[in-house]
């Protein structure tokens, strides 16, 4: 009997224990946002010649659009996207694109397009490379302006 | 021969896939003409303009939805860029929808779908130039039987019966006509995977359907070979061709020698992507052309290229040339003639002229006599900037209309960017310092890393006004024109290397890799060519701060009258844009509306309104996120109602009455929003 209450403390402190570590690390008060470098200059590198060989044809080499598809890049496109998740846009990249073969590209590739859509918009990079996984994106805002620095 | 036999069961599992979830309901009143939206821009002439006036500014702000349908089931994945326009005719509402562009048939007051047709097209459908919903069809009837006309993605003209959508057996075959075939070329490489395709609405007038050719984006071509986009004339009882025009002549043709070096035998592109407009009492129609193939280098094609970019007028039932008039010599701008052609019969020093007004991405209306073809104010020839690029032709005049003033921004100077302060316009004219400027009709230049990069053009690839064009109110001769005051293109020329096309320069940047810009899913796979590689340069975005590089007003709609060529108003369209609203960098500042950089906004005209829905979202005060359907007093443009639509702008509204209710519809979707048609209406007196 005693030895299952020491048990059950110890996992309990250990849940604990983990939360404070998982709190410590991000704290729920206060999501991250595009502006917090949430990929890799190294990924987004890895995402351009992605662009180039998927996207490109229809966004155009500078992300500027075309006839037949929207900005990447801009006021349009940021205007589309402020005030969601990189998980939305993420999820609308993942289920649609490329035009003509959607769910073509891996989950891997789409982060790596995404990293570099990022770098192109002159969001900060950092030193974690971008989740793959859209509900884990869905933690991250999409904010078109830099928000008020922390003090 | 596989791939024909596989595309003849195509066809008869097409049939099957038709079905009927009910007929059409019996109309319980006929509706005046003025309250039915029976063509794709309201009428032949292009006005998108309705006498109907039950919303009005006293009301605007009150309507809610009345019905919405969601296109994301036309078609095997949703679609986010719906642009269609529907057509409402004896009490039935038709539009295309979704990525498969099925044809659906709805209830005008309920949504209720009373038919569908879809077209399972296979590799045609996927290898499509233009794919997705596309931008409407067209209703004919001889007061007995009414059909629905449309074209498919793959290229295919489809004739239903508008009552219950199934296909009418005695038009072409089974319904069909091959539009890759009897088109006096052979599409290459093949009927399947051959590029040409079409994403407006055909058109119908008497007893003539007319569909024009669309090609994919023409920046950085492979080759300067490629199919032509004729427009040709069919029987819309048999589906019979009854003419074909061909936009670059063939030898002997008026306009062939336009052409020199031979060069008309092998360009193609040349189509008409947009829409046509009719004068069914005249029996003339009038053709807008785009580009010829290469949008920004013309050293393969040189001379002035007839007919490119040139509007033209054909008989309606013979498509023999009229008259014509080149708006752009030797095109070098990608200034696609991009939508419909607006008739107006308008009074001019005294005199009644019909007349001919035509929108376009530079920002000029040009206006002619539409029955001679002449210039209704001088349209002089003046001299343009002729540039340097290797093994370019240039022509060395453009005509610049003298009536009406540009109504938008058509050429970049230092006085155009940015300058909220100072320090804002300083870092934009650096960015602008890269690039070489100059006024409408500054040609490209060839890219260098030591600068220029390019030239930094607006009122050139997007426009300026692209394909929704504008409306006509034929009461008042006031034309009201939306237009994108700040969709910069920077044109910058590489040389292709000889393994990615044929052609000396493409689009491009120093610096960064060469790349072709394909169709959508085209040569997408493993084994595509791989992109050169060069001497490294920065990316230069084309803002500050995310700001736009060119000071507001970014987007706007002008008010122009068409007996004396004057810009009677003009307001900035759209709510300034949130990164603007709340940028820090302008903090304090009081900054009037500053309208949106969108270049797809279409406008609708009632009795008192100029109605247009915002191409972009914003969260404000007033409204979360979305985006507004705005209502303006047409005779000042002064703003008097506006309505919340939970997405953007993305096809243009329309206006109906049904059962004594006027309604709007609009399409919208776009960023995280998929296709949607939207009904608007007053809500019910007794609410």
């Amino acid at each position: 009997m005693n030895s299952l209450r020491i048990s059950g403390a110890a996992i309990l402190g250990c849940v604990l224990l983990a939360l404070c570590v998982v709190r410590g690390q991000e704290p729920a008060s206060s999501p991250r946002s595009v502006w917090d470098g949430v990929y890799t200059e190294e990924q987004a590198k890895r995402g351009e010649p992605v662009y180039t060989r998927e996207c490109a044809a229809c966004h155009g080499a500078e992300l500027m659009g075309g006839e037949s598809a929207p900005p990447l890049t801009g006021g349009a496109f940021l205007a589309n996207w402020n005030g969601l998740t990189l998980g939305d846009l993420f999820d609308r990249i993942k289920k649609t694109m490329p035009q003509g073969a959607p769910g073509k590209l891996t989950r891997q590739q789409n982060a790596d397009v995404l990293a570099f859509m990022l770098s192109r918009n002159k969001f900060p990079s950092g030193k974690t490379e971008l989740y793959k996984q859209s509900e884990m994106l869905k933690e991250i805002r999409f904010e078109s302006q830099k928000p008020a620095e922390k003090k | 021969m596989r791939d024909r036999i596989s595309f003849r069961l195509q066809l008869w599992l097409l049939c099957v896939a038709v079905f009927v979830l009910c007929g059409p309901k019996a109309s319980s009143q006929s509706p005046s003409k003025s309250g039915e939206w029976p063509s794709y821009a309201a009428d032949l002439a292009g006005t998108r303009y309705r006498p109907l006036d039950q919303i009005n500014a006293s009301n605007f702000s009150e309507l809610e939805i009345a019905w919405r349908i969601k296109t994301d089931n036309f078609g095997d994945r949703p679609e986010y860029k719906l642009e269609g326009t529907p057509l409402m005719v004896n009490n039935i509402l038709y539009a295309t929808a979704g990525s498969r562009r099925a044809v659906i048939a709805l209830d005008p007051g309920t949504g209720e779908l009373l038919w569908i047709h879809g077209e399972h097209e296979g590799k045609r459908g996927g290898a499509a130039p233009r794919q997705l919903s596309g931008r409407g069809l067209a209703y004919w009837t001889d007061g007995k039987e009414e059909r629905i006309l449309y074209v498919t993605p793959g290229y295919r003209l489809v004739c239903l019966n508008a009552k219950n959508g199934l296909p009418v057996s005695s038009f072409g075959k089974d319904g069909i006509v091959d539009l890759k075939l009897d088109d006096d070329q052979e599409i290459l490489p093949n009927l399947i995977t051959g590029e040409i395709g079409i994403q407006s609405a055909p058109v119908v007038a008497g007893n003539t359907i007319i569909v024009g050719a669309a090609f994919r984006e023409g920046m950085t071509p492979r080759s300067m070979r490629n199919n032509k986009g004729y427009v040709r004339g069919f029987d819309v009882r048999t589906g019979k061709r009854l003419w074909i025009f061909h936009t670059i002549p063939t030898k002997g043709e008026f306009g062939y020698d336009t052409w020199e070096k031979g060069s008309a035998e092998y360009t193609g592109n040349t189509g008409v992507w947009t829409q046509v407009t009719v004068d069914e009492q005249l029996g003339l129609a009038y053709l807008p052309v785009e580009s010829p193939t290469s949008d920004f280098y013309g050293g393969h094609r040189p001379g002035n290229n007839l007919f490119g970019e040139t509007l033209v007028c054909v008989d309606l039932k013979t498509g023999e040339r009229k008259w014509h008039f080149q708006l752009v010599h030797h095109a070098l701008w990608d200034m696609d003639i991009s939508s419909a052609p607006i008739l107006a019969d308008i009074t001019v020093d005294g005199k009644p002229v019909k007349a001919v007004a035509q929108p376009s991405k530079q920002g000029f209306l040009y206006l002619f006599d539409r029955v001679t073809g002449r210039p209704v104010w001088p349209m002089p020839e003046k001299p343009v900037e002729v540039g340097n690029v290797p093994g370019e032709t240039y022509s060395p005049t453009q005509p610049i209309p003298s009536k009406p003033p540009a109504y938008s921004r058509n050429g970049v100077s230092l006085d155009d960017l940015i300058n909220f302060t100072p320090e804002l316009h300083a870092r934009a004219v650096e960015i602008a310092s890269k690039y070489h400027l100059g006024p409408v009709f500054t040609p490209p230049t060839v890219s260098k890393l030591e600068g220029p990069l390019g030239t930094l053009t607006v009122g050139t690839a997007s426009g300026g006004t692209n394909w929704p064009g504008g409306s006509y109110d034929p009461e008042t001769h006031i034309a009201y024109i939306y237009a994108c005051n700040a969709c910069i293109e920077p044109i910058g020329l590489v040389a292709a290397p000889k393994e990615v096309s044929d052609i000396a320069y493409i689009a491009g940047t120093a610096g960064h890799e060469v790349t072709i810009l394909r169709g959508p899913g085209e040569n997408a796979g493993a084994d595509s060519p791989k992109p050169k590689k060069g001497a490294k340069s920065e990316y230069v975005p084309m803002n500050v701060d995310g700001l736009p590089l060119m000071k507001p007003p970014y987007g706007t709609i002008s008010a122009i009258n068409l007996d004396t060529g004057e810009i009677v108003w003009q307001i900035a369209h759209g709510e300034t844009p949130d990164f603007v609203r709340n940028s820090p960098a302008l903090k304090g500042m009081n900054i009037p509306r500053t309208g949106q950089e969108t270049y797809n906004i279409g406008t609708l005209v009632t009795k008192t309104l100029v109605i247009a829905g915002e191409g972009q979202v914003t969260t404000t005060s007033d409204h979360p996120r979305g985006a507004m359907l705005r209502a303006y007093d047409k005779k000042t443009g002064k703003e008097v109602g506006a309505v919340f639509m939970p997405a953007p702008q993305s096809g243009s509204p329309m206006t109906y009455v049904h059962n004594g209710k006027q309604y709007i519809v609009i399409a919208v979707s776009g960023g995280p929003s998929s296709g949607e048609y939207i009904a608007y209406a007053l809500p019910s007196e007794s609410e």
